[in-house]
């Protein structure tokens, strides 16, 4: 850093372009918003193959590589407060969930993160894992704040309009709410139409 | 030469607001600036120059004198977009990218751009308009977001809160 003795201009502007260079360089740090859908994983492969050159390190520059955090959010379902009324019902959601519902719950986490850790394996980016518990998009914009990350990926259902405005849409609230840039990752057409159709049918 | 591997297509959509411009420097930015001369997607930077009819909307009697104007405008609107878009590339050593425009509407536009280049990925920058805007005026990121047969990322310039 020399060239601070130089206060007039030129040597200067060479070395903040290279440490804008070097700071444009730096791998980003991506958040992948993960539940059980079909849509999700294809999301995250999609991700982890595209963006890999923005996020996996190279040994070869010895440039670190950026940071990968897979968030789940497990929804706090209305269906466990028990009709007691008034706005004290809403408190009780989080205590009163039964004892082997959590374990489920806990199950189906640990097998989601398995499988997307094994998607994750071998891309050379450091991957971690969040779980939150409240409203998914509310969180996914929470975590998205706190942790400053540089993009958020969210696989999307496909949801046709009228389903979109009833069902809510995580990747809507999301892309308007979301304080950093915002992926959304379309499944490919022929599955998503099978996928909600079979969605539909298991229920 | 061999046309050997083939490099995923990224576009980008542009207007002539700032938010496009942040738009487009961020992804410039992670995306292509760091990894000169090898870029990791194939670039095309569209316009969508609004429709001179459209753009002059339900007008009274005068509108067909007006019309001639608002094309020159717009034309010299999509001109501007370009040479700012070209210049940004510039600035950043981002070369090979493809510049087109095409007229009509923005949404309808983008889309089939993405279809024509089996586009991998589509930018757009965001107005961030509330509820009610995005309501009155439609969101073009919004109506991508749903319709495009690619992935969409919207960057959004951010608002600083200190």
């Amino acid at each position: 850093m020399e060239t601070y003795v130089d206060a007039i201009g030129v040597d200067t502007e060479a070395t903040t372009t290279e440490t804008t260079a070097k700071q444009n360089k730096k791998k980003l740090k991506v958040m992948v918003a993960m539940d059980e859908s079909k849509n999700s994983f294809y999301a995250l492969e999609w991700a982890v193959e595209h963006l890999r050159d923005v996020i996996s390190a190279e040994p070869e520059t010895d440039q670190a590589g950026g940071l990968l955090t897979l968030v789940h959010v497990h929804p706090t379902y209305l269906q466990y407060i028990y009709p007691s009324g008034g706005t004290a019902s809403a408190m009780y959601a989080i205590d009163s969930v039964p004892e082997s519902m959590k374990k489920a719950r806990e199950e189906s986490t640990t097998k989601l993160f398995t499988r997307s850790l094994e998607i994750c394996r071998g891309k050379l980016v450091k991957t971690e894992t969040m779980i939150l518990e409240g409203d998914p998009k509310e969180m996914i914009c929470q975590a998205v704040e706190q942790t400053h990350v540089d993009l958020l990926v969210v696989g999307s259902r496909g949801l046709g309009m009228i389903k979109r405005a009833f069902l809510g849409s995580v990747s809507d609230y999301c892309a308007q709410h979301a304080k950093c840039p915002i992926l959304i990752v379309r499944p490919p057409r022929e599955t998503s139409t099978s996928s909600s159709t079979k969605e539909h049918k298991s229920k | 030469m061999a046309t050997g591997e083939e490099k995923p297509v990224m576009v980008v959509g542009m207007d002539e607001s700032e938010q496009s411009t942040y738009a487009l420097e961020w992804t410039l930015d992670r995306f292509f600036a760091p990894y000169a001369p090898n870029f990791p997607f194939k670039l095309f930077i569209v316009h969508a120059k609004p429709n001179a009819v459209s753009a002059v909307g339900l007008a009274g009697p005068g509108a067909a004198e007006v019309l001639p104007y608002v094309d020159t405008d717009l034309k010299h609107i999509a001109a501007r977009v370009i040479e700012m878009a070209k210049g940004i590339c510039q600035s950043k050593s981002v070369d090979g990218a493809m510049f087109e425009v095409f007229e009509g509407d923005a949404r309808s536009i983008l889309c089939d751009v993405v279809d024509k280049h089996h586009a991998s990925l589509l930018v757009v920058g965001s107005h961030g308009y509330g509820a009610i805007k995005r309501a009155v005026l439609g969101s073009v990121s919004d109506y991508c977001a749903h319709h495009a047969h690619c992935s969409v990322m919207i960057v959004k310039k951010p608002k600083i809160k200190h």
